[in-house]
């Protein structure tokens, strides 16, 4: 009995799998958003549900697609959990950057300096229209309080 | 797998991992911006090209080969996006690309169910996460931390190394017309042509007693095949209900503790504080003392 589910047809599946993963991997690495973060992990799990989808359809067997939705279950807590734990972080500090939370990283890995991590931004080209327009300088006397912008006053 | 397969493959990787690398968002000396976007974004598509047309073998009927292409090349630039957009706006939108194409993937490969819940299920993550960027992050991708990439260099070497190393491993699956051929290098054909699950006992000769052949009985109870004793196929929701509810009550009872452990958890870790009156007394740390409190009362 021929299976219409060819080696080759599980080969394309397991390589999309395989580029699926890479790809969240190096958004988990390198992006400092917490957010993105979070959307590289769920694209990791992405990956390795297809892979399992297809070589349970290759062997014939349902126990892939069962593997599967402990996944589906699996993402659904971490999503939970991951989006608590944005909430708390971004209360404490106000920015979803995980630079400002390197005093918890290993030990023996270096400290990054903001002075260089500024070096190293791409530069902001504002594009024409009410973004490019120039800033003025602020005139008249000083008030005594100065005006806290409303991220700071959640302390 | 032939030299000529491992230079294309290493080709295709540079291409890719150039391309990726000249994406994510970090300064490139005093070159504009847009150029080196323009310039990744060839080299990537380059690499998806090469990809697709040297490693896939185009599936049979037209038709699904064709939605089988749209499905992969969606899946894999909506990632590439996913990860390299300045504005997390968009990589949420990216990334809803990305779910609706493994949807379509799995849809292919037979999964109807797994199709509708995870665009289900991940529809809603999505809706979460749009709330929680517009909620908190700093429009238009202007803030440091998304125009910044940590170490955009060596995290591209290794992601695409093992990328590499995954284009190794999976280059040479390819179909053996005779696996048993010859009694010598019947276990190499194997190797490279993988048995399936129906025929691995009787291919590999397994002893009765051996604990793998206990195992692999275990695996393929009649009750989590695709197809019934007759050989025809089970419709996708009752098969899929019948090997969940009759060889994996125990996961299942599992996974629903898990949700409810995290619902617990989420609850516990964002846990409502008491708002700070003024004339309350001394403000107290927001976080810890807090949670002592409400913990006490």
């Amino acid at each position: 009995m021929i299976d219409a589910f060819t080696l080759d047809l599980l080969r394309n599946y397991l390589l999309v799998g395989a580029a699926l993963f890479t790809l969240g991997m190096l958004g988990f690495l390198s992006r400092r958003n917490l957010i993105v973060m979070f959307l590289s992990a769920e694209m990791m799990l992405q990956g390795t549900a297809l892979t399992l989808i297809a070589f349970g359809r290759y062997h014939g067997n349902l126990t892939g697609q069962v593997f599967t939705i402990v996944i589906l279950t699996v993402a659904a807590c971490e999503a939970s959990i991951a989006l608590a734990l944005v909430v708390v972080l971004y209360n404490r500090r106000s920015s979803l950057d995980v630079t400002l939370w390197q005093d918890i990283r290993e030990e023996g890995v270096p400290a990054a300096s903001p002075l260089q991590e500024e070096s190293e931004a791409e530069p902001i080209e504002p594009v024409p229209g009410p973004e490019s327009y120039p800033i003025l300088t602020p005139a008249g006397i000083e008030p005594a309080h100065p005006v806290q912008p409303w991220l700071e006053r959640r302390k | 797998m032939s030299t000529g397969q491992v230079i294309l493959a290493t080709l295709v990787i540079l291409l890719g991992a150039g391309g990726s690398y000249l994406l994510l968002p970090h300064r490139h000396g005093a070159t504009r911006s847009r150029n080196v976007h323009a310039c990744g974004a060839v080299l990537a598509s380059l690499a998806l090209l090469g990809f697709l047309t040297t490693f896939f073998s185009p599936p049979s009927p037209f038709l699904a080969g064709l939605f089988f292409y749209l499905f992969s090349i969606g899946a894999i630039v909506g990632g590439l996006l996913t990860v390299t957009s300045r504005n997390p706006i968009y990589s949420a939108l990216w990334f809803a690309s990305v779910v609706l194409s493994t949807a379509g993937l799995f849809l292919l490969a037979g999964a109807q169910f797994l199709a509708a819940g995870t665009v289900i299920v991940y529809a809603g993550a999505i809706i979460v996460t749009f709330l929680f960027v517009i909620m908190l992050a700093q429009m238009e991708g202007k803030a440091l931390y998304d125009r910044a990439a940590r170490a955009p260099g060596s995290a591209t070497f290794t992601c695409f190394l093992l990328f590499w190393s995954l284009l190794y491993t999976l280059g040479p699956l390819h179909p053996q017309q005779d696996p048993t051929a010859s009694e010598g290098n019947g276990q190499q054909h194997a190797e490279k042509s993988l048995v399936r699950g129906g025929n691995i006992t009787e291919f590999y000769q397994v002893n009765e007693q051996d604990p793998a052949a206990i195992a692999l009985a275990h695996a393929q109870r009649q009750t989590s095949a695709m197809r019934d004793a007759g050989g025809a196929e089970k419709p996708d929701v009752a098969g899929l209900g019948e090997s969940l509810y009759s060889d994996h009550l125990v996961t299942v009872e599992l996974a629903g503790t898990l949700l409810f452990v995290a619902l617990v958890a989420a609850v516990a870790i964002t846990g409502p504080k008491r708002p700070i009156r003024p004339g309350a007394g001394p403000q107290q740390d927001a976080g810890e003392g807090g949670r002592r409190e409400t913990l006490k009362t």
